[in-house]
């Protein structure tokens, strides 16, 4: 009898208790009941508690699950276990196997935490984390940031765009902690800094998100706005070889599109209505005769007078295809996963798609008893392709050519080649033709391949004492370029070029280069030691080194030999050219630690710390240092609990609190810190005979006023936790009230304007605190009865941002002191003046029937910025409550799925380039229907906008900033609904499949909100025109 | 057995680990910047030295390369700031309200004078000290000195519009200590400035090989200039700088002291204007290929080779350097069809008449304004749109500006097009004169005066409008000459040698020598240097700070609450007015700037000028 290396103290627990006990396996008799308990997967289960119901006999499974029992035939044997369900079984007298399903895999569940995995149920910290299922893979989900919507309380997910290769989700994790970079560490099988777009869903087994302090503090200076931890598949446990493989194919639809008016002619009485407010007739811009010439040749000549449908023209459905095959293996020696994937998606805009392919690998083996290493690769490689970074139109005054593209612009010609410009009389030449802009302008390329490498040893030379070494080397390769080709501008009815390029002929080839590589040595220590029984001690350190590098190249040319050429080399390279290259990089160096206690299984102590030095600081000022404690209670576990827990079916119950600190460098820049000159050349004048000769001559700035004191942003948090589980662990609960506070937020200074020209930019200094007060819920119900099983999850998230200091002077505007930022702050409207009583009546501010009227509330007489309302509880950004309501069922091989997900607490002016207005300019004005159909006119007085005005008006009532276009952004989504049949029966197995599952999946198929623009859960910009989609997928999974 | 194979494991586990530790880095928290230069390795050599000077050349080209930009508070040159590019952060198109707006100005003059402090304290903390030879000794010595000359003419410009300023004159560590600085008074800013002055003229070199670095003169040229301005200021008063008590006995030491120093300026080194001052050719009316010599000490080739040493100091410029470093002249001197000119600086049509005969040597009757639709206005005898009018006087008139058919090079983006004629509101379309075709002058929308500069504009193609080599003059001797002629005439009325320097100058524009009614008093001959300054400095910038040290604004402008000053055109349209029913405060806001307000919140030591409170 020997110790056997174990993972965790819990089991070095069970595995001495089992001696205790040894001496009844000598002592058999034939009326002994023996036996082997075991989970639901076949693994042995220890501990387990065995007794003959109504006598004293008791026994305890040793190491491998075995038990001995003194018992009678018919007796009665109850056999008990935490966490598990009671079963009770009739003794036989023979070898019985019995079986213990798991309770709630919630309490026994390994949660991976920061360096190691812990038991949920011994869990002090603010940690939520989900399995992924097969239901997750199955939706059509392009990345694994958006996945995660709806899964994690505290967790905020949100959907931005729904662009091909640009559709990630932001992700914030209870609420924003810093108005400097404010996303979570993404930590991917202990490798922090990976990008969670660019993870193959498939190879993904399971996400925790660490919130509070306590779990996130051996993350330290990088986990002050929580962390993301990913685990990718492993052939751990595997036994035996299993292949799988799945296809799907989905289709994209808009949710929301932007309704654009293709006809010419009604569009032009559109500026003509918006010109007549402010203009003689004489002055607008288009005349009657051209409107209705347009009218009538239209329908007969559509070369010359076409009603171009530009929306129709630019989009397309949209597709992602997504292949995947993964093996899996191992024995008692070792193990692998081997996976690959492919997505290919194409964008509902034409010329947007993007293609990734991914791989893994991962193998581990025991090469000695004691020793075991391994090895994981991964790696992908994309191809993108877009015309403006954020879909249809930049977020900018540029890249606005969906908007200047009025429908009387033919997109292209295919007997003559020619692209359309500007024809009507009094059109603007510069009239867009968004065809030429997303076929031949912005060309936008990206081909990306990243590698990231992982080896490790682990050595356990003493029971509980383990040693491990991790290198990681994550590297990546970007290649940028852009080549657009030349077009110009044609005007059918003149049968003659416009002065219009669209892309000039000597149009420049763009080439980019940039690679970075990060490389991470991890030197971790355990130690589990259970003192006296019921002493359960869990040490851990590490000490870890970080490097990062990135070098960037890029050069473009003029003059290229052909426009469908785009590599540098294919144009001329003596004129007009020009590079660019610069490389950084940046250290930081960790030490780690973790000490668990828990005594009696009942009370749970943690403490952590980190302290990290980085080279964003000066010396001196490098290291920082994090530490954070959690207590737990084991309530349910008390004695004198336990008869009234039993009553109210409280199976579980736990108190958690946290308090602790992180730090957050994200608000300085790499070398911000370091003295270092600035380049400013000059210029030698010299005589050469009777030339000046100018020549540059180097010369340096110190440009440098290093702030010594400068130093992370603090977040201290204090987590208040309750766990419970109730009726056989079939409903669990989870609530979390926490209180996070950032301090010394780093911020640009300001100097004195003596200093300010030369010492530039101002040093950085840690001026402002943000709070962050939250409640959580995580709800679940799960049930198995007969062939029939269910489950419901709902979980829910409340976060109230205030910003409690801010050293720099504060404008009026939605950003003050005491207020959540970005909070809502709104003129007041009183609707559109009907008639000009109803103007005189209001407060004086130049309006006109069908014009915004806004209340003067300060009673001064005149309408400006005093009279804008705040609303504490409402942001613009985002939304205070997020919520989602989960299910699944399955029958019989049938399995059904759905996700409700919501969100409320947000207002928003839904005001935008759609709904807009005012016109600004008569010409080259795309035009959609809302302006032509619901703007107010005497004729049309029940219309929702305004009436259309010209040119910039500066009055407050144009402001968008009032309660006339404000909406609440509250959303009730029906995210996603599921259903799937697995063929699992015998003959399956006899044409050598183990199972198939055929499914089909729906995602944001309807949504209930009040809210007008373009999606509740985007934050869009006014010129946004890029719906979420809606995706509608067919799949297939097989398992060999 | 087991142990020993315990012990193998853990030995092959610390060597392994040892190893991987070994490889890491030992200094990855020290991570030093690719592109920027760590200033702790700064400072061992001559050529950090050099290059940490040109540091400062850089941010002081950025403030006084573009001084034309100060003629637009004068009377003789309209300024426009609108455009792609306004570098002067201070509003220039109106002579009679800026002094509220230079707020970026006094930013930028303190930004030089923290980069010179930076060069001027490491030379003198890190190098001299260590210096090992005579030789490295006196160029480091030559390199600090370049940096106190930069120094004092930044603090020099500050005084002259500010009055009473903050003093730094060391590197600041903390910014705390520039929060709650005072205003030194006026003289010990000029004593600072003074000092500066002298240490670069004992350091710098006879003649620096590199044109465009200064050398003895330049520095002695400068310290006679702020000894001429506490002159003027000390004689003329200077009533809105608080607590400032003008001194009779101080001004005619100052004016000595500067009349000294600019006579050296002149005898000791060999000096001479360009082109030895002679006024070179005229050329024929209407036509651009041959000009008087002043219009080539403007232009970059065959230009201000500084060959006699007329160019004291000049702030160059390169084209095709990168980052670019080109001047923008082209760009704010002339029109599109020049280069894509934006044409934001535009000679007045007062400035006109102050060209003399080159017959008399002295003013000719007011050119008659005339509409071009009355019938032989082009003809008319003294028509200000008939080109005979423009014959025989000052050439530096044909050098400088351009009236009705008289004709420019014109360029496209680089390449050299053909000559481009100028007729004054017909902007467009072609001219035939002579059977030859010629393109009109485009004026972008900003003449409304009758003439254009000629003046910094370029006669040959190949440079794109932001990409000029032009040195910019900041001295040059013809100045130092009309300086040393006010100096001396101040104190000891008309001399000999000064009257004689000034003829140096009319001699330029084929001007006889002055007559003997313009050197009969003091007053007369300050009146002839102040026409040589207006017509020989006409777009250097000089003329509003001329105004203002003189105290010369009601004379220029007429008196407050008056009917100001009314500009025109050749056509005889009224242009713009200023200065209309102005009151006191208007012109005392014009002799003294505005102190910001922004700092003043920062430092509540810092006093606000009197009409500005």
């Amino acid at each position: 009898m020997c110790f056997i290396a174990v993972l965790s103290a819990a089991e070095v627990f069970q595995a001495s208790a089992s001696l205790t006990h040894s001496a009844l396996f000598f002592q058999q008799d034939p009326t002994s009941q023996e036996g082997k308990v075991v989970d639901s997967e076949g693994v042995p289960l220890p501990g387990v508690e065995v007794r003959v119901v109504g006598s004293a006999a008791v026994a305890v499974t040793n190491g491998s699950g075995q038990f001995v029992i003194k018992a009678k035939r018919g007796d009665l044997l109850k056999f008990h276990m935490l966490g598990y369900v009671d079963v009770e079984k009739v003794v036989e007298l023979k070898f019985i196997t019995v079986t213990l399903s798991s309770s709630s895999q919630n309490l026994n569940e390994l949660v991976v935490v920061g360096y190691g995995t812990q038991k949920k149920v011994n869990l002090t910290g603010a940690v939520a984390s989900i399995k992924v299922d097969d239901q997750l893979t199955s939706r059509a989900l392009p990345n694994v940031s958006s996945a995660l919507q709806g899964m994690l309380p505290g967790l905020a997910v949100n959907q931005t765009s729904g662009m091909a290769g640009n559709n990630s989700a932001t992700l914030l994790i209870r609420g924003l902690g810093t108005v400097n970079d404010a996303n979570p560490l993404i930590v991917v099988d202990g490798m922090p800094d990976v990008n969670i777009n660019r993870i193959n869903m498939n190879d993904v087994e399971s996400v925790s998100v660490l919130k509070d302090a306590a779990s996130a503090a051996v993350y330290g200076s990088r986990g002050a706005n929580g962390v993301i931890l990913i685990t990718t598949k492993s052939g751990k446990g595997a036994q035996g070889t299993k292949i799988s493989a799945s296809a799907s194919s989905t289709i994209q639809k808009p949710t929301n599109a932007f309704e654009f008016l293709p006809n010419y002619a009604k569009a032009l009485t559109v500026t003509q209505r918006a010109q007549a407010v402010g203009s003689v007739p004489a002055s607008i811009n288009f005349k009657n005769g051209t409107i209705d010439e347009w009218f009538a040749k239209s329908m007969i000549d559509p070369l010359r007078y076409p009603n171009t449908d530009w929306w129709d023209i630019i989009t397309r459905n949209g597709q992602l295809n997504n292949y995947n095959v993964s093996a899996t293996g191992g024995n008692e020696k070792s193990n692998f996963y081997l996976s690959v994937g492919a997505m290919d998606e194409k964008g509902i805009q034409i010329e947007n798609d993007f293609k990734r392919y991914n791989a893994l690998f991962s193998y581990d083996a025991k090469i000695k008893k004691n020793i075991s290493t391994g090895v994981r690769f991964s790696g992908n490689w994309s191809n993108y392709r877009y015309n403006y970074e954020e879909g249809f139109t930049a977020n900018g005054s540029s890249g606005l050519d969906i908007f200047t593209a009025p429908a009387g612009v033919t997109p292209y010609d295919p007997v003559t080649g020619y692209y359309g410009g500007a024809m009507a009389y009094g059109e603007s030449i510069l009239a867009s033709n968004p065809y030429v802009d997303y076929i031949n302008r912005n060309k936008n390329n990206v081909e990306r391949q990243e590698a990231m490498g992982n080896i490790y040893i682990e050595y356990n030379p003493l029971p509980g004492l383990k040693g491990r070494i991790d290198y990681n080397l994550n590297y990546g390769s970007q290649f940028t370029w852009r080549a657009d080709i030349p077009s110009k501008a044609y005007n059918f009815q003149l049968g003659q070029f416009n002065n219009r390029a669209y892309v000039g002929d000597n149009e420049r080839i763009y080439n980019a280069d940039r690679n970075n590589y990060k490389t991470q040595l991890t030197a971790k220590v355990n130690y589990d030691k259970v003192i006296a029984k019921n002493h359960e001690f869990n040490l851990m350190a590490a000490y870890s080194e970080e490097f990062w590098k990135i070098r960037n190249l890029s050069a473009n040319r003029e003059n290229r030999f052909h426009p469908l050429l785009h590599e540098l080399d294919a144009a001329l390279g003596s004129v007009n050219i020009t590079n660019n290259g610069n490389s950084s990089t940046e250290g930081m160096r960790s030490y780690i630690g973790r000490l668990n206690y828990s005594a009696f299984n009942k009370y749970l102590f943690e403490v952590n710390f980190r302290a990290d030095g980085s080279s964003r600081f000066i010396k001196g000022a490098q290291y920082g240092f994090f530490p954070s404690g959690a207590v737990g209670w084991r309530f349910t576990e008390e004695s004198f609990i336990k008869p009234f827990a039993q009553k109210i079916g409280l199976t579980n119950g736990k108190f958690r609190a946290s308090y602790g600190s992180l730090g957050n460098n994200n608000g300085i820049g790499l070398y911000e810190q370091q003295e270092v000159l600035t380049n400013t050349n000059y210029v030698a004048s010299s005589l050469n005979g009777s030339v000046v000769n100018q020549i540059a001559v180097p010369g340096f700035q110190n440009r440098k006023l290093i702030n010594t004191n400068l130093t992370w942003e603090k977040t201290t948090m204090f987590n208040l936790g309750l766990d419970m589980a109730f009726f056989a662990n079939r409903l669990t609960t989870e609530f979390d009230y926490y209180d996070r506070l950032t301090t010394g937020m780093i911020r640009p200074g300001d100097l004195s304007i003596l200093l300010a020209a030369a010492l530039s930019p101002a040093p950085r200094r840690n001026l402002g605190d943000l709070r962050n007060r939250g409640v959580e819920a995580n709800i679940t119900w799960k049930e198995n009865r007969g062939g029939f099983g269910y489950m419901l999850n709902l979980n829910a998230s409340y976060n109230r941002t205030i910003l409690e200091k801010w050293p720099e002077f504060l404008n009026r505007s939605a950003v003050f002191i005491d207020m959540p930022y970005n909070f809502v702050y709104a003129y007041q409207s009183s609707g559109i003046a009907q008639t000009w009583e109803d103007v005189y009546n209001a407060p004086i501010q130049g309006a006109a029937p069908g014009d915004i009227l806004l209340k003067d509330l300060n009673g001064d007489g005149r309408v400006d910025h005093n009279d804008q309302v705040a609303y504490p509880n409402f942001q613009t950004q985002r939304p205070t409550t997020n919520f989602a309501l989960r299910g699944n069922l399955s029958w019989k091989g049938f399995d059904l799925g759905f996700m409700l997900q919501g969100a409320t607490g947000r207002k928003d002016y839904y005001n935008n380039n759609m709904t807009n207005t005012r016109i600004t300019q008569a010409t080259n004005q795309a035009i959609n229907w809302n302006q032509y159909l619901n703007t107010w006119t005497v004729d049309n007085r029940a219309a929702a906008l305004p009436r259309l005005t010209s040119g910039t008006a500066a009055a407050p009532f144009t402001a968008n900033q009032s309660t006339f276009w404000l909406d609440d952004v509250t959303y009730l989504r029906l995210k996603n609904l599921q259903l799937g049949y697995t063929f699992n029966k015998p003959y399956m197995k006899k044409i050598g499949l183990s199972s198939v599952r055929i499914y089909g999946s729906a995602d944001n198929l309807a949504t209930i909100t009040n809210y007008r623009g373009l999606d509740p859960e985007k934050v869009s910009y006014s010129n946004d025109v890029y719906p979420l989609s809606k995706l509608f997928v067919l799949g297939l999974n097989v398992e060999l | 057995m087991k142990q020993y194979y315990f012990i193998r494991l853990s030995v092959l586990m610390l060597l392994s680990g040892l190893f991987l530790l070994s490889s890491c880095k030992k200094d990855l928290l020290d991570q030093k910047s690719t592109v920027g230069l760590p200033s702790a390795i700064y400072w061992q050599t001559e050529a950090d030295a050099t290059s940490a000077l040109m540091g400062v050349y850089n941010a002081f080209r950025a403030s006084f390369d573009r001084d034309y930009h100060f003629d637009g508070h004068a009377e003789f040159v309209k300024v426009y700031n609108t455009g792609a590019i306004s570098p002067a952060p201070l509003v220039v198109n109106s002579p009679s309200n800026y002094g509220g707006s230079a707020l970026e100005t006094y930013k930028n003059l303190y930004g030089i004078i923290t980069h010179a402090n930076y060069v001027i304290e490491n030379i003198n903390l890190k190098m001299l000290p260590v210096a090992k030879t005579e030789a490295a000794t006196r160029s480091l010595e030559s390199i600090a000195g370049e940096a106190r000359l930069l120094r004092g003419i930044t603090y020099l410009r500050l005084i002259s519009m500010w009055g009473d300023v903050p003093y730094v004159g060391k590197i600041v560590y903390n910014p705390i200590e520039v929060d709650t600085l005072s205003r030194m008074p006026i003289r010990k800013v000029k004593d600072s400035i003074l000092a500066d002055f002298t240490y670069a003229f004992e350091k710098l070199p006879l003649k620096n090989p590199v044109v465009s670095r200064p050398s003895k003169p330049a520095a002695l040229a400068f310290r006679g200039k702020m000894q001429l301005f506490w002159a003027s200021w000390n004689k003329f008063g200077w009533p809105e700088l608080d607590k400032f008590t003008p001194s009779a006995t101080e001004a005619e030491a100052a004016y000595r002291a500067a009349a000294s120093d600019f006579k050296h300026v002149i005898q000791d080194y060999g000096l001479d204007l360009f082109r030895g001052g002679d006024p070179g050719q005229w050329g024929t009316m209407g036509s651009a290929d041959v000009l008087p010599n002043y219009y080539y000490m403007f232009i970059p080739n065959p230009g201000n080779l500084n060959a006699g040493g007329e160019m004291l100091m000049v702030l160059p410029h390169g084209s095709g350097l990168t980052p670019v470093q080109g001047d923008e002249y082209q760009r704010v001197f002339t029109g599109p069809l020049n280069g894509l000119g934006q044409n934001q600086v535009i000679p007045r049509y007062e400035l006109a008449n102050r060209y003399q005969s080159t017959i008399t040597g002295d003013f000719l009757p007011p050119l008659v304004q005339i509409q071009p639709n009355v019938a032989g206005a082009r003809t008319a005898p003294n028509s200000a749109i008939n080109p005979e009018s423009y014959r025989d006087r000052d050439y530096r008139m044909k050098a400088t500006m351009l009236w009705d058919y008289e004709k420019l090079m014109g360029q496209g983006e680089i390449d050299q097009t053909s000559y481009v004629n100028f007729l004054y509101k017909t902007f467009s379309g072609k001219s035939v004169i002579n059977g030859v075709e010629y393109p009109n002058f485009t004026d972008n929308g900003t003449n409304f005066s009758g003439y254009q500069f000629r003046k910094f504009v370029r006669n040959y193609g190949g440079l794109a409008r932001s990409n000029g080599d032009f040195n910019w003059p900041v001295m040059r001797l013809a100045d130092v000459f009309l300086m040393y002629a006010e100096a001396t005439n101040a104190v000891d009325g008309p001399q000999a040698d000064a009257i004689a320097l000034v003829n140096r100058v009319r001699r330029r524009g084929n001007l006889p020598p002055l007559a003997g009614s313009k050197i009969s008093s003091p007053a007369a001959f300050f009146s002839a240097i102040e026409q040589e300054r207006i017509v020989e400095l006409v777009g250097e910038g000089q003329r509003a700070f001329d105004l203002r040290r003189w105290r010369a604004l009601e004379r220029v402008f007429g008196a407050p609450y008056g009917d100001g000053k009314w500009f025109m055109d050749t056509h005889g349209n009224n242009w713009e007015r200023f200065f209309q029913n102005a009151p006191e405060l208007t012109y005392q806001r014009c002799y003294i700037y505005q102190i910001p307000e922004s700092e003043r919140t920062r430092n509540s030591n810092l006093t606000q000028n009197i009409p500005w409170r």
